[in-house]
């Protein structure tokens, strides 16, 4: 026996608004992303510092989790999608589960989106939003030490080391604070893009 | 105003009520997962795993269109029931808990009866199954009490299972 397709809702899974860039989309997550969200966490060598599963029943709660993460908060993560090939690139948006110090800024990109700006462009757009529509004042995002790429996007965002703590589930991180909206720019973006 | 992939029916279960879980079920449902009471149900479990329990149900929810219900006493959380189909399951299950202080009141009974009889309406669930480890007494019982007969033995995340299968419907008494 089997699920009865016709059960399958068709109604957006969340209330995610959409954002637009000049390259991405930002969308609420949707039954497409669940398999390349799947391949991403369960990939070691790629999610270890975002937080890695290693089998596929964990990696699909995840998902499920980010789905009930925006019916509780209002935000969670986005679905970041390159606009000109439709393709699924990453996530980015704010988290903020039970035992979190702060709701963070998050970024994580899937395999073959590197290197191309992506997740500058598509975290400073959560940033915007998360400032300008849901009236937060400050962010912050928890970086695993070592996670030199994430820290270099970190500061290129403006951010700087506020201290280190220990997550509940990824240990020590560093806590990197974010400029505040104030600091939004008159054309709306937190700061010009370098 | 935005219509989401989901709407979570309250259901009048007899003594008790199934509604929608919400964030200040938090308390109890972590109360009931530092225990090992909750063995048999994927425990014991830290409270931000607790968390993570009430938005994964409601993820749950929009995914599949169907989910687990609070089970609601006198307005007080006492456990949960209704169906479940995360990745790695079979087929759809109907899965129940109930808290600490509450059992033992036909509460579970009542409760899934309700939950099994809104799935064969409206959600098409029918003859669905439910995984109860051998050494799981108390819900072997409530199993058969709801007319679920054993099926097989399989190994549910590890650990030795047994499938018990509801009667469809029109075959139930």
């Amino acid at each position: 026996m089997q699920a009865p397709s016709s059960s399958l809702p068709v109604a957006p899974l969340t209330q995610a608004p959409r954002l637009e860039t000049q390259n991405l989309i930002l969308r609420g997550p949707e039954h497409g992303d669940i398999e390349p969200m799947i391949a991403f966490l369960t990939d070691r060598e790629r999610s270890w510092g975002f937080g890695s599963y290693d089998n596929r029943h964990d990696a699909w709660r995840w998902f499920g989790l980010n789905v009930g993460h925006w019916h509780i908060h209002g935000y969670g993560y986005f679905t970041i999608e390159d606009r000109e090939s439709g393709e699924v690139a990453g996530i980015t948006g704010v988290w903020n589960p039970d035992g979190w110090p702060e709701p963070e800024l998050g970024w994580a990109l899937f395999d073959g989106f590197e290197g191309r700006g992506i997740a500058h462009e598509a975290a400073a757009r959560a940033r915007e939003w998360a400032y300008t529509e849901l009236g937060f004042m400050t962010l912050t995002s928890n970086i695993v030490p070592g996670n030199d790429r994430s820290v270099a996007l970190a500061e290129r965002l403006g951010a700087w080391l506020e201290r280190t703590y220990q997550n509940v589930y990824m240990g020590k991180e560093m806590l990197y604070r974010h400029p505040g909206p104030e600091s939004l720019d008159n054309d709306g973006s937190v700061e010009a893009y370098a | 105003m935005t219509r989401f992939a989901f709407e979570i029916p309250m259901l009048d279960a007899g003594d008790v009520t199934l509604r929608a879980i919400q964030e200040s079920d938090l308390e109890p449902l972590a109360a009931f997962y530092a225990t090992e009471r909750s063995q048999f149900v994927g425990g014991p479990l830290p409270r931000v795993d607790a968390w993570r329990i009430i938005s994964g149900n409601l993820g749950h929810w929009a995914l599949r269109g169907y989910g687990m219900w609070v089970i609601a006493s006198d307005q007080q959380p006492v456990g949960m029931c209704g169906f479940i189909f995360r990745e790695g399951w079979d087929e759809p299950e109907l899965g129940w808990q109930v808290w600490g202080g509450h059992e033992g009141r036909g509460i579970a009974f009542q409760a899934v009866s309700a939950a099994r009889a809104h799935g064969v309406r409206a959600f098409g669930l029918n003859g669905v199954i439910s995984y109860i480890r051998p050494d799981n007494a108390r819900s072997i019982r409530l199993a058969e009490r709801l007319g679920a007969a054993f099926e097989r033995e399989t190994v549910f995340f590890d650990k030795p299972c047994h499938v018990y299968r509801h009667p469809k419907m029109e075959e139930a008494a």
